[in-house]
């Protein structure tokens, strides 16, 4: 092998070397710390909410005939949608509920198990019907699901009850507790009952107001602003206020979405004209939830695929000008007798160490500027395998980079090393 | 003599076409990507009201559950917003030269019906003061006076946008809009004004365009409005329910600005608050250590991270980025100087001196720079258009990313700084070489 003569030509043209050395380092710290990124926002994507996302549309009624102030007339448009949204052909459930999948929020309050001394938990609160659980697309995996006529009563109560202010005792809170029947995520279960059994137990809020549990479902994710994305709870109750409009979820056969997105406003402002409507896919909300992860993902695969294209030119550079300089050095020793694989492996392997040297600092570099972004900045800690992956891609970028011009190299005649002397 | 080095690098670059293609085409990559991120990160992190920033203030009082902090990524802060009692009562001080609580909610407007169905309307309430104090420019007529905060007179201001829907352009003062139940009047168009971020309200939408409508404060109760923007609540509902149970509640909702002119007012006005939370201690609320917030535009925007943590880990990258390409310019410089080493050794044993040969030489790498940074700014022009096109799916604008004069400055800078750096050493290194090898070499 030729290290000798390598070593020794490299000592001599330091800079030229060394800053091929520093390029390929550079380029391996930020190459790898781009695909973490990237992996990191991917991962982000990859969640599933648990929910017939593709499926599921928005549907909002912001009414504004007078006429829809009065409760009673609000109550039965509500009834009226539902019955013409379920009646349209393509649909597969409908529900009235504030509960709107991908949209970065959406409310929540604090409860702890009935009894413990504990601090309250904050976890996120929708109302539901008896068609909820069916229009997302969620499993109850244990207890039962709302009916009509619970959500009908339970409306009619809950606004019976905080029509007026309630009276309160010393402690601040109200005097007279309500309790109420609801549904919760597996995860939140997990989190109040360790021991998975939550069915039939009950819940406390700030105002010492109860909550029973009567259902739970597999999945539940919506991201929120803390860090509760997975704890929720269902409440029955109806949807519907004169300045907030009536929401409605409607979810669609496979393959009836487009089709219902034209239909909808229709049948509905024939139903009732006082009002607007607002009819979004949640496929649609989650692409805008998840655009700026995806955004980061196509910027940062643009900056690796143009420092590789770097990178590479520089290698090439090096490699052109090596053998341009080394032209007659080369036909003296093709004329010597050595073989064109000979010349070939001479560059190939002069570029190898090179790299190599560049890869070793670029590693301690990817390591090292990924601490100093999470700890400064934000974002996921570099995984090993990823600045393995990275040396073995520049490995094989810099072998690549170096072949043309190397083979043209060795493809000078033996011959050459007779002229101009 | 610059104009002579000038002609000699334009022909020194037209005689290796390729190379000089690969060359500039590194520089201007280093500077597109640099200045791209430089302005997205920008964009976020300016002034964005450099005429009153050092006037206006936030205020936050923490009034918050006295058994634990203001969730958040950062515990010591306190709620974003103030409750209706507290901005109410902090509303009579008469230290800030102007104030206003403000909050927004959506309406139904309901246009002549020549023009269209009735549409609902994102509108903020505030107090008079919120147009002098944030330098709103007006088109037609000014915002309304103190009288009508206090009335509330039915008065309204629309965003040029706005008029241009309802009254096609014209001069609308004087005229009227439905707006839910009632009729009120024009006062004033703004102008355009459209701060980079919308800095008086950092709690949702951050990048989004002004709301359209303004009017009084005051008519958060005859109208019985609810905010439409985040509203954050702890503890127990005391058994209040309705619209003034949630006005007594301890929700905090309300975002709180004033204008102090000078330091002296700044300390009155923050011993004044701490005055007003002493003393509401006494009638059991505001449990929490003292820690209230009185802050620039600056340290608010700050608070809410309005710059994305990914646009400063972007910008580093970026600039490691621009390293890889002048590193990258150093090596392909040096090859094409050294391979021109017999013209040089032609022009010293003719009598130029190292030091033209050396000017000569840095004369290329800055017309390189030039030319390169010339087509990286096009090309971060280009790159800045798909982000503001991006930037439509997520908020109402889409030119939140401006390529400003500090940027361009930037990036020239850039460019001349990279074509500087790169081309130093190869320069060097071609006149320190001996004419006699040179030419030895024929």
């Amino acid at each position: 092998m030729e290290f000798g003569p390598i070593l020794r030509s490299m000592r001599r043209n330091k800079v030229r070397y060394g800053l091929i050395v520093a390029e390929v380092a550079l380029t391996l710290a930020v190459v790898a710390n781009c695909v973490n990124m990237i992996r990191d926002a991917r991962r982000q994507m990859a969640i599933v909410s648990g929910f017939d996302d593709d499926n599921l549309i928005r549907v909002n009624s912001r009414p504004f005939a007078p006429a829809f102030k009065e409760d009673g007339y609000l109550d039965n448009s509500v009834k009226k949608d539902l019955a013409a949204l379920r009646a349209l052909p393509g649909v597969k459930a409908a529900s009235n509920t504030r509960f709107l999948p991908w949209q970065g929020g959406g409310s929540s309050m604090e409860t702890r198990v009935l009894g413990s001394k504990g601090p309250m938990q904050r976890n996120q609160v929708y109302n539901a019907d008896e068609g909820t659980l069916a229009t997302l697309g969620s499993r109850l995996i244990e207890g039962r699901n709302f009916t009509r006529e619970e959500t009908e009563s339970e409306a009619l109560r809950i606004r019976q009850l905080f029509a007026s202010s309630r009276p309160s005792g010393a402690d601040g809170m109200p005097l007279e507790k309500i309790s109420q029947d609801i549904i919760i995520s597996k995860a939140f279960g997990d989190l109040l009952f360790p021991d998975g059994k939550a069915l039939g137990k009950r819940l406390e809020d700030t105002d010492g107001d109860q909550y029973m549990i009567v259902g739970v479902i597999d999945r539940f994710y919506n991201p929120y602003g803390w860090p509760i994305h997975e704890y929720v709870m269902f409440f029955p109750n109806t949807a519907r206020s004169y300045q907030g409009g009536a929401p409605y979820l409607v979810r669609a056969e496979p393959g009836r979405k487009a089709a219902l997105l034209a239909s909808i406003e229709k049948t509905l402002l024939a139903a009732d004209g006082g009002r607007n409507l607002q009819i979004q896919p949640v496929s649609q909300i989650k692409e805008r939830f998840q655009s700026r992860s995806s955004l980061m993902v196509t910027i940062l695969s643009v900056v690796i695929a143009l420092l590789l294209f770097i990178t590479s030119l520089g290698i090439v550079g090096l490699t052109v000008f090596s053998v341009a300089e080394r032209t007659r050095q080369i036909g003296t020793r093709r004329a010597l007798g050595a073989q064109r694989g000979d010349i070939l492996r001479y560059f190939l392997l002069e570029n190898w160490i090179v790299t190599t040297l560049g890869l070793a600092l670029g590693v301690v570099l990817a390591f090292g500027l990924n601490v100093a972004l999470v700890s400064r900045v934000s974002g996921p800690k570099m995984q090993p395998g990823l600045v393995a992956a990275g040396v073995l891609l520049l490995w094989i970028a810099g072998l690549a980079a170096t072949f043309l011009p190397a083979l043209r190299g060795a493809r000078v005649a033996p011959a050459i090393a007779t002229r101009n002397v | 003599m610059l104009f002579h080095n000038l002609r000699i690098a334009w022909k020194s670059l037209k005689r290796n076409r390729a190379l000089s293609v690969l060359i500039v085409t590194g520089i201007a990559l280093g500077v597109a990507v640099s200045t791209t991120f430089a302005t997205v990160r920008h964009s976020y992190a300016k002034d964005p009201i450099p005429s009153k920033s050092d006037v206006l203030y936030y205020v936050r009082l923490d009034s918050w559950d006295p058994l634990k902090p203001y969730p958040g990524a950062d515990a010591t802060l306190p709620p974003t917003q103030v409750t209706y009692r507290d901005m109410t009562e902090i509303m009579k001080s008469n230290i800030p030269r102007r104030q206003s609580g403000m909050f927004k909610t959506a309406l139904y407007v309901y246009p002549d019906p020549k023009i269209g169905r009735p549409f609902r309307e994102t509108v903020r309430l505030c107090t008079s003061d919120f147009f002098p104090m944030f330098d709103v420019p007006m088109l037609y007529g000014s915002g309304w006076d103190r009288k009508a905060d206090a009335g509330p007179e039915p008065v309204v201001v629309l965003s040029r946008e706005m008029n241009d829907k309802l009254f096609g352009g014209k001069n609308s003062v004087g005229k009227t809009v439905r707006m839910g139940d009632r009729e009120f009047r024009v006062v004033g168009v703004m102008g355009d004004w459209l701060p980079s971020v919308k800095f008086y309200d950092l709690t949702q939408n951050m990048i989004d365009v002004p709301e359209t409508i303004y009017m009084p404060f005051s008519f958060l109760k005859p109208m019985q409005l609810r905010t439409f923007g985040n509203s954050d609540g702890w503890g127990s509902s005391g058994g209040l329910s309705g619209f003034d149970g949630f006005l007594q509640s301890e929700t905090c909702w309300i975002q709180m600005w004033v204008e102090l002119p000078d330091r002296a007012s700044v300390e009155k006005y923050k011993d004044f608050l701490a005055a007003y939370v002493l003393d509401q201690r006494k009638h059991g609320r505001f449990q929490r250590p003292l820690n209230n917030r009185v802050s620039t535009v600056r340290e608010w925007m700050r608070d809410q991270r309005v710059v994305p943590p990914e646009t400063t880990a972007m910008l580093i990258l970026s600039i490691l980025f621009l390293g890889v390409c002048a590193v990258n310019l150093v090596g392909l410089l040096l090859g094409k100087f050294l391979a021109r080493s017999s013209e040089v050794g032609v022009r010293r044993a003719l009598g130029a001196s190292r030091a033209d040969i050396f000017l000569q030489h840095v004369v290329e790498c800055e017309l390189i720079g030039v030319v390169g940074g010339a087509i990286g700014l096009l090309l971060s022009v280009g790159a800045l258009l798909f982000l503001n096109n991006w930037l439509k799916t997520i908020a109402t604008r889409g030119d939140f990313f401006r390529l400003d004069v500090p940027m361009v400055l930037l990036s020239i800078g850039l460019s001349l700084a990279a074509g500087l750096a790169a081309g130093l050493y190869p320069a060097w290194r071609t006149c320190r070489l001996a004419p006699a090898v040179h030419l030895s070499l024929q």
